[in-house]
């Protein structure tokens, strides 16, 4: 399916949750979710990581409901189910697109200025990045004898240096490489949003009333 | 065919309080059509500065042209559209870390003609030639964190080429790139130039290896205000006097039995993503003595540097002073051994120079010794006016002369260095090779070098390891 309006399908199905209370529609989409990241072969890990993190705010969700305010058990259900649906339908969209499917459908469908769409690209890539550039940072400190604590400033200081620079250069780099804000560019890539893209997110938007509706007026 | 001239240019980076010191002064120069041109002068002179005008970077990312202007073919830089410059003028950055916007290789060469308007249907064969011309199709697939600078290098070329650029700029290109890289980068320059008539500009501190391939020689000042194309003998003259002395006979002696190891590694592995770099049974480095540790680019000099101060993760044993590296508390190891980062600015820890030295001052294992000596080093190596700069403003020349002087203050006894010549001029390799000859004799260090510039370092050094095909091993030539 076409990676922007599948996020936008997502995005949709969680709002809907959002206002009704039905849990077996809670329950369906989590399933159906569970099923669509299961077709995208996770490693172990994360499927037992998807599983247990989202326990944490669930059962303190619905022991809170049940434990402190006279909502009822329906009600605990509810949000026990919903955060599970959440977490599914929202990793059913992220595992099955890389980002710069993402990004690519971003700039070429939705029509977001490719500006955005290649800084975010270069945020992404910059993440490990960042992460083992704290490191040197606080080996930098060790090595002048300043020991420089997850709690100092200097740390942040030099990080967010050093992510200045970063950006400057990705700009730079970006414009010595013929990228030019706002002026026409062809895609080797190109993402096209076709007719059963189409159908496939207005069928499931049919399907999730009707489920919703039904079961209401039960 | 491009010809570039500038005219009159005056170039300044406004300080905060609003003063306009000028960076370039009045400079004028024509770089002659389908010419093979090089541009020299002392670091800090001002060349990447000339360099990022003429491919049109600054003033949009900093600075600003306080008179004159460049022309390309007798337009205006600055009047020439973003979209069109890249096929008339491209850029090769100093830093080969900081030329790219995409992850792979492949994707970045894609980046680039998608921003040309290059027709989907012709991109595949664009990015095929390139490759092949650089001789690069090997990498085509790989993530661009993990080449080497020689390969990050290629690759830049190779994005320059698939944009068909008319004028080639180049930045220092070959800083971190080792001699065979080097050579083959500069002769597909060569055959750029006279197969494809373009027009090539590098800006190097280092003259060497040029003489075969450059028609033209500028030279820019100390002072950034004079920018003049010497003529024939004077060009001569100067390439001569920069010939470098043939290090290929000069004769190391081997490590001998009474030598006390300070490091010792035994079937250590290194690994970078999923390629092995190094593969050791048995290796030490030895205590007070100054070893000098070369390599093609990409073997995994750096990597073992990073090893050893448990900057990367590695199987087996590495010990120093018989403790496992990877088991000593850091604030225990970074008090026995440091690093001198290949990339300056990730060792600043303050703003300006002087609070940068005081910081070292402050926790230096031989403080004394340093408070007496520190105002002649700071002469020597004419940082003693830049006090009150702020570190990151610094030239590329400057920042290193400031790490190596930091490093060396804090008087660790094992001291490791990343590539610490790099962008410094013939006159400041000599003065900081001296202090460092200095400084390890009278503090007692052990050091560790990582170097591709083999320069004077016969003075330098003790013992030579070189890293080939998995393998450390102590030899006795220096080249």
């Amino acid at each position: 399916m076409n990676p922007s309006l599948k996020f936008l399908l997502a995005v949709l199905i969680a709002l809907e949750i959002s206002f009704t209370s039905t849990w077996m529609v809670n329950l369906a989409l989590a399933i159906i979710g569970l099923l669509i990241i299961l077709t995208s072969r996770p490693p172990l890990k994360r499927l037992v990581l998807l599983f247990f993190v989202p326990l944490i705010p669930a059962v303190a969700l619905a022991v809170a409901i049940l434990l402190q305010s006279n909502a009822g058990m329906h009600f605990a259900l509810v949000l026990f189910t919903r955060i599970y649906a959440y977490v599914f339908v929202g990793s059913a969209a992220t595992l099955t697109t890389s980002v710069s499917d993402l990004v690519m459908s971003l700039e070429q469908n939705a029509h977001i200025p490719s500006k955005f769409a290649y800084g975010f690209l270069g945020a992404f890539d910059l993440l490990p990045k960042i992460v083992s550039e704290v490191n040197v940072i606080r080996a930098a400190g060790n090595m002048r004898g300043q020991a420089l604590h997850i709690w100092s400033p200097q740390l942040y200081f030099k990080a967010i240096l050093a992510s200045l620079d970063w950006s400057e250069n990705l700009a730079e780099a970006m414009t010595s490489h013929g990228f030019s804000e706002g002026a026409p560019r062809t895609y080797f890539k190109q993402i096209r949003v076709h007719w059963w893209d189409w159908c496939i997110m207005i069928s499931s938007l049919l399907l999730l009333q009707i489920a919703l509706f039904g079961l209401h007026l039960q | 065919m491009a010809t570039i001239s500038i005219n009159h240019l005056s170039f300044s980076y406004p300080t905060e309080d609003g003063q306009k010191p000028l960076t370039l002064a009045d400079v004028s120069a024509t770089f002659p059509d389908g010419g093979f041109s090089l541009l020299t002068g002392p670091s800090g002179s001002g060349k990447s500065t000339l360099m990022k005008i003429m491919s049109g970077l600054y003033p949009k990312f900093g600075g600003v042209i306080t008179h004159g202007e460049i022309q390309l073919n007798h337009t205006p830089i600055s009047e020439i559209p973003e979209t069109d410059r890249g096929q008339l003028i491209a850029m090769m950055f100093q830093n080969p870390n900081q030329q790219f916007a995409m992850d792979t290789v492949e994707r970045e060469l894609l980046f680039t003609l998608e921003n040309q308007c290059v027709p989907p249907s012709e991109m595949m064969s664009r990015v095929d030639r390139a490759l092949e011309y650089v001789e690069i199709t090997a990498l085509r697939h790989r993530q661009l964190n993990s080449l080497s600078g020689g390969e990050k290098q290629k690759v830049a070329l190779a994005v320059i080429i698939a944009m068909k650029a008319d004028t080639i700029l180049l930045d220092e290109p070959f800083a971190s790139v080792d001699p065979v890289a080097r050579q083959l980068l500069l002769s597909k320059l060569a055959k750029l130039q006279h197969e494809e008539h373009k027009t090539i500009i590098i800006s190097d501190h280092d003259l060497e290896d040029y003489d075969a391939y450059i028609d033209h020689l500028f030279v820019l000042n100390g002072t950034g205000n004079s920018l003049t194309l010497l003529n024939e003998t004077d060009a001569q003259e100067k390439m001569a006097a920069f010939q470098r002395q043939d290090t290929s006979d000069q004769q190391l002696s081997l490590p001998t039995k009474v030598d006390q190891p300070v490091i010792t590694a035994h079937d250590l592995s290194l690994t970078a993503g999923t390629s092995t770099l190094l593969k050791q049974p048995e290796i030490n480095f030895f205590k007070h003595h100054i070893t000098l540790l070369t390599g093609a680019n990409g073997t995994g000099k750096s990597t073992l540097l990073m090893a050893l101060s448990k900057l990367h993760q590695y199987d087996g044993t590495l010990l120093l002073n018989q403790k496992e590296i990877a088991k000593i508390r850091n604030n225990q190891l970074y008090r026995q051994v440091a690093l001198v980062f290949q990339d300056a600015d990730q060792q600043f820890l303050n703003v300006s120079v002087a609070e940068e030295l005081a910081l070292s001052l402050k926790n230096s294992q031989a403080a004394a010794y340093f408070k007496e000596r520190l105002p002649g080093f700071l002469e020597k190596l004419q940082l003693d006016h830049l006090q009150d700069h702020v570190v990151y403003t610094l030239s590329g020349g400057q920042k290193k002369k400031l790490q190596i002087l930091e490093m060396l203050i804090m008087a660790t006894p094992v001291l490791l260095f990343d590539e610490p010549f790099t962008g410094l001029d013939f006159s400041s390799l000599q003065t900081i090779m001296a202090i460092m000859k200095q400084v390890a004799h009278d503090c007692h260090q052990t050091m560790l070098i990582v170097s591709h510039q083999l320069f004077g370092l016969d003075a330098l050094v003790d013992y030579h390891v070189t890293l080939a095909n998995n393998q450390l091993q102590y030899v006795e030539g220096l080249a």
